[in-house]
């Protein structure tokens, strides 16, 4: 809502600086968002006396003028018949940007020099006046500005207004705020009295929609004439930001802005059979707007007909049939009470949003219709040159009723941590025309005015007067709480924990957005019945690249790569975790998943004084995801390779599925390079991606100690030649599974493969750490059990000692 | 007549001043203490004192004898190099072998310092679906259909009845339904909303808090947010409560900080208004506490809510709130 300091003035004096009110106006609840001054564009105009005139060469109509400008003596290319010698005129400087648009520069007008402009009141937007430049009175000094000579001073308040407070959506509705915060009173416009009780057979109102439209008031100018309005009128609105049309349209555009309620005016004479009929549309009906935009209704909208046609959407926009134009010589004026829901409703559906619906759906004064309409009549008749017919119509079929509400004086003392008396109270809200009685030794009986339609409850009065009282007089204190401290949520502590492991495990924590391209199903190569494509689709994304929320934490991964190594950077350790949305029916809210996804490329060492640069690969990812899992205490874990079916964008032979006990907590493999070229990218990249819910199950943060070894351990080693596609962890499970009481740890030390070890096998040593819990063991403690392990992996794998 | 053992001292000094050796203090070292040495001979002179001064004169003696055993020694240490010549020294100044640490997103750091105030404050952390009903959403926080407080935020919808949580609100109606008060829950999460500019993404992360018992003050919700905002930024931040509307609050305040960049004169940071929105706040709405069963003659409560994204930005000095979701590893390494 914009409103100018001149405006405001017409109804409350101001007293303060622009910058306190400002501040005043956004410690009471009405924000100011900025304070422009209007006079702006007159910045570098200034005071001239013209010193010299002399004939233009090249054209008879012009003169050159030689022009005092203070510090210096400009030429002026000047056409204006009423200029002389030593008058003094407004000189529009080198650099100055007029309303219309023109800007002043220094150029060459028919081959002479011209370093400015003279102006008239019309082209400096102070008057209607254009046929010459504006005179100055003699006593100014010349060179000064224009806007201090002149004494033009005037701001535009731009006002950040919540839903609530559609009764500021008016400069009076402000000015009354104004009034209330200066402690002043406001002055209302007079509007000459239309004598209600004169027969109005002018028109007939029918209103069929009652509940849409409780209330409906018409006047009728005659004998108008449709012109331009005249300049305060223009100025008025050009001040916050309106486009002047003509002084009928003005008009009902002023009365609007200046009580808030808005105003339709139709061309009498276009009213088929002088009757108005308001009632709800038929579904599939159409109408045309003034836009020219062809709208289709349902039955829930509301539309303002004639006896033959439909004129109006209510409260909306009017239709292009009965709109005012040049030829109009008597107007028509609606003022009507819409019932808000209904035009919120119509608004929306129809995608049309005006000053008019705007204030409609947001509540107008209910008591105001028939003053605005009398305001319009009257200012219609004076500007227009016409005359009242006398009489209004006034249809008020369901009266809106302004409840009394009872205030507790001691509950809205202890709601804001206050200790106000009852007149405190009371005289807060008089200020804003609350009338208030009393009612009982701690309450009072309040009736807000009707144009508070945002008042409905006591917590709404509280409101009114802490806002009033000032939210930064209430004393700051501490509430007296109980004790009691809760069990965090498991899940947040898993959460946390795994981030700082992650941290510790050197990777870097991104965020990506949730939603993502569908398209991402198919360049992950998804398998069609995957439940990763169960997708929950946004009904009106921002970009059709992020239609639908996410299946899979890895497009997001993938993506943060991808610009990373267009970036340049080109080793990357990152992870995110988050959750992934699964679609589980129309009416149902989605299955959430958090997950925790890893992805890894580029170099495993830099190159750098002590490594040469060596590629990150399976093993590097997996030695992560194990890191975390002990981190997190989850044992029993098994590694086994990912059947093909189940491989989609993980690369089939380099992908293992992570399994604990019965439960699967995820994956962890080399991206399929096909998938990354899908995503334009080909260099390597390792991802692992857990479930957190399983890692939730399967965490045991309950940690419990151990006795430390007494006696010293015996290691052996085994190496056996076997052959290749066997899974070496296999055979360290067999050992283990042994269930030889003296074997503490089994550990893979080494594997070779080539000569002198045959094609097709390999050779794998493993070393065993023997430990009794009872004494220090001999050699012939473990002989036999090593002799008989040896045997035992030779049967079983087929396996041949080396040569 | 012979030299006093003051004067003795004083050319022993004077020698191992000037002394340019080890060497040559080795021999002042021999000159002077040596068995045949200045001390040592008048140590054997004391016997030929008179009895009474021998004391005096013998601890006199040895405490000089001392003092030069010690003069001599730091002197030669200065001289001879304690380090040894060593064959492999290695290049300390070549860096080490690398290890980088891993570091959390901005986000996730302001949003564990946020948390972590509260949860000191005795609150607890509550959490709630991403995509949720509108009900939770919007309904039960008395904003119906049609509403134009609607408008307030855009909504991302899934279908006529479900959208993309546009606040964590909703979880303040989830808790309260399944909890009797008292109650003091603070609400973190991802939240979306349909917009996109230098300062808004389509998602970011919001903490929402609500404190609900029997005698809970508009001065209470003053003085915790005081408490947050000097705990987050620090104890010199000026706040402002200033009157705001949020249909689920009432009375509703957003709560302004003094610029951080400017400290109120005036920057591109707070539009020129000295001051930072930095949360919204409000007594929980009496329709509130209906929708969930609470009675209102005996409970008030506050809640209030703020954007994690915007106040990393304050903390940090970030100009683009987009760059968070970006990832790139030049930002992120940053933090």
């Amino acid at each position: 809502m914009k409103v100018s300091l001149s405006w405001l003035e017409d109804y409350v004096p101001i007293e303060t600086d622009i910058y306190d009110l400002a501040s005043a106006l956004t410690m009471a609840g009405l924000e100011v968002e900025s304070v422009d001054d209007t006079f702006n564009y007159l910045e570098k105009v200034v005071v001239g006396r013209i010193v010299e005139i002399n004939p233009h060469p090249n054209a008879d109509k012009l003169k050159l003028c030689r022009v005092d400008a203070g510090d210096r003596f400009l030429q002026i290319v000047c056409g204006a018949p009423n200029i002389k010698e030593n008058l003094l005129v407004p000189l529009a400087m080198h650099g100055t940007l007029l309303t219309d648009g023109t800007l002043i520069e220094v150029c060459e007008v028919r081959g002479q020099r011209s370093e400015g402009m003279l102006c008239s009141e019309k082209e400096l937007e102070l008057g209607d006046d254009g046929s010459g430049v504006l005179v100055l009175s003699d006593d100014l000094r010349i060179g000064s500005r224009i806007t201090g000579a002149l004494g033009l001073s005037d701001y535009t308040l731009e006002i950040g207004l919540t839903p609530n407070r559609s009764d500021c959506l008016s400069v009076i509705g402000i000015a009354r705020e104004i009034a209330a915060i200066q402690k002043t009173k406001i002055k209302y416009p007079i509007a000459n009295e239309i004598d209600n009780n004169k027969t109005n057979n002018f028109i007939s109102v029918i209103i069929e929609a009652v509940n849409h439209c409780p209330r409906y008031a018409a006047g009728l100018v005659k004998d108008i004439t449709v012109s331009q309005s005249p300049f305060w009128l223009r100025k008025r609105l050009i001040s916050v930001g309106q486009r002047p049309i003509n002084n009928i349209v003005d008009i009902s555009n002023f009365v609007m802005l200046e009580c808030g309620q808005p105003l339709h005016t139709f061309d009498y004479d276009q009213v088929a059979e002088k009757r108005i009929i308001v009632r709800t549309a038929t579904k599939g009906e159409s109408f045309v707007t003034l836009d020219r935009k062809d709208r289709i209704m349902d039955e829930e909208m509301l539309l303002i007909c004639d006896g033959k046609k439909p004129v109006a959407i209510a409260g909306v926009m009017g239709g292009l049939n009965s709109g005012i134009d040049s030829s109009t010589k008597q107007v028509l004026i609606e003022s009507a009470y819409f019932n808000p829901l209904s035009i919120r409703k119509t608004s929306k559906r129809l995608g049309l949003s005006t000053e008019s619906s705007y204030r409609f759906e947001r509540g107008v004064d209910p008591d105001g219709t028939v003053r605005a309409l009398i305001r319009a009549s009257n200012l219609i008749a004076e500007i227009g040159k016409g005359k009242i017919y006398e009489g209004i119509v006034d249809e008020y079929p369901l009266k809106q009723n302004t409840d009394t509400i009872e205030l507790s004086i001691s509950k809205t003392n202890k709601l804001l941590g206050l200790e106000l008396d009852k007149a405190t109270i009371k005289t807060l809200l008089e200020s804003i025309e609350f009338k208030v009685q009393n009612s009982g030794s701690d309450t009072i009986e309040i009736v807000p005015p009707s144009f508070r339609v945002d008042i409905a409850r006591p917590v709404d009065l509280m409101e009114e007067a802490a806002r009033l009282y000032g939210y930064n007089n209430i004393p700051t204190t501490l509430p007296l709480m109980q004790a009691e401290a809760v069990r965090p949520l498991k899940v947040l502590v898993l959460r946390e924990n795994i981030r700082d492991i992650m941290t510790g495990l050197s990777f870097t924590e991104a965020i990506n957005y949730s939603f993502i391209n569908e398209s991402a199903c198919d360049l992950l190569k998804l398998s069609s019945d995957d439940p990763k494509r169960q997708l929950v689709k946004v009904l009106n994304p921002l970009t059709e690249e992020q239609n639908v929320m996410r299946t899979s934490l890895v497009p997001g991964l993938i993506e943060t790569m991808r610009r990373n190594l267009s970036y340049q950077s080109k080793n990357l350790k990152i992870y995110e975790i988050g959750k992934i949305f699964l679609n589980k029916g129309k009416d149902s809210l989605a299955e959430e998943i958090e997950m925790i996804a890893g992805l890894l490329t580029g170099d495993r060492h830099s190159s750098a004084w002590y490594s040469k640069e060596t590629n990150c690969d399976f093993y590097d990812i997996k030695g992560f995801v194990e890191a975390l899992l002990a981190a997190l205490n989850i044992s029993n874990v098994t590694f086994t390779k990912l059947t093909f079916e189940l491989c989609d964008y993980t690369r089939y032979g380099h992908t293992a599925k992570i399994v604990a006990g019965n439960e699967t907590i995820g994956l962890v493999g080399e991206m399929d390079p096909e998938v990354l070229a899908n995503f334009g990218l080909k260099q390597a990249a390792y991802i692992f991606e857990l479930n957190c819910n399983i890692l939730l199950k399967l965490s045991n943060l309950l940690k419990m100690s151990r006795q430390l070894p007494k006696f010293p351990s015996v290691t052996r080693d085994i190496t056996i030649i076997i052959n290749k596609d066997i899974e070496v962890m296999s055979i360290i499970d067999n050992i283990n599974s042994i269930g030889e009481k003296l074997i503490e740890n089994a550990h893979l030390f080494d594997i070779f493969e080539g000569a002198p070890i045959p094609p097709a096998k390999k050779s794998v040593s493993i070393r065993i750490t023997y430990r009794s819990s009872e004494k220090t063991l001999e050699d012939d403690d473990v002989n036999n059990t090593h002799k008989s392990i040896t045997d035992r992996l030779i049967n079983k794998y087929g396996a041949s000692l080396p040569a | 007549m012979e030299k006093t053992i003051e004067q003795i001292c004083d050319e022993a000094f004077k020698e191992i001043k000037t002394a340019e050796s080890s060497e040559s203090l080795n021999a002042i070292s021999v000159k002077y203490l040596g068995r045949k040495g200045i001390i040592t001979q008048f140590l054997r002179s004391i016997s030929t004192l008179p009895s009474e001064e021998r004391p005096k004169a013998g601890e006199k003696a040895n405490e000089t004898k001392k003092i030069l055993e010690k003069a001599i020694k730091d002197a030669i240490n200065g001289f001879e190099s304690k380090v040894p010549e060593v064959a492999d020294s290695i290049d300390v100044s070549l860096p080490g072998r690398s290890v980088s640490p891993g570091s959390l997103h901005p986000v996730t750091q302001i949003m564990r310092q946020i948390c972590d105030i509260f949860t000191r404050m005795g609150f607890n952390i509550a959490e709630g679906p991403e995509i949720e009903s509108d009900y939770y959403n919007f309904e039960a926080l008395n904003i119906p259909k049609y509403h134009p407080a609607r408008d307030m935020q855009d909504t991302f919808y899934v279908s006529d009845n479900i959208v993309l949580r546009t606040h964590t609100s909703p979880i303040q109606v989830r808790v309260m339904e399944n909890r009797k008060p008292p109650v003091k829950i603070i609400a973190p999460g991802k939240v979306y909303r349909s917009d996109s500019d230098i300062t808004h993404t389509p998602m970011f992360h919001q903490v929402e808090g609500l404190m609900v018992g029997e005698n809970i003050s508009f001065g209470d919700l003053k003085g915790i947010l005081t408490n947050f905002i000097h705990l987050l930024f620090d104890d010199k931040t000026s706040l402002r409560f200033r009157p705001s509307f949020f249909p689920f609050t009432e009375p509703s305040a957003e709560v302004d900080i003094l610029c951080v960049m400017c400290r109120g004169k005036g920057c591109r940071i707070c539009s020129y208004t000295g001051w930072l929105e930095v949360l919204g706040s409000g007594m929980v709405h009496p329709a509130v506490f209906e929708n969930v069963g609470y009675d209102t003659s005996q409970f008030t409560g506050f809640a209030f809510g703020m954007g994690v994204e915007r106040i990393t930005m304050l903390k940090y000095g970030i100009d683009d709130i987009r760059k968070f979701f970006e990832n790139d590893f030049r930002f992120l390494r940053q933090f």
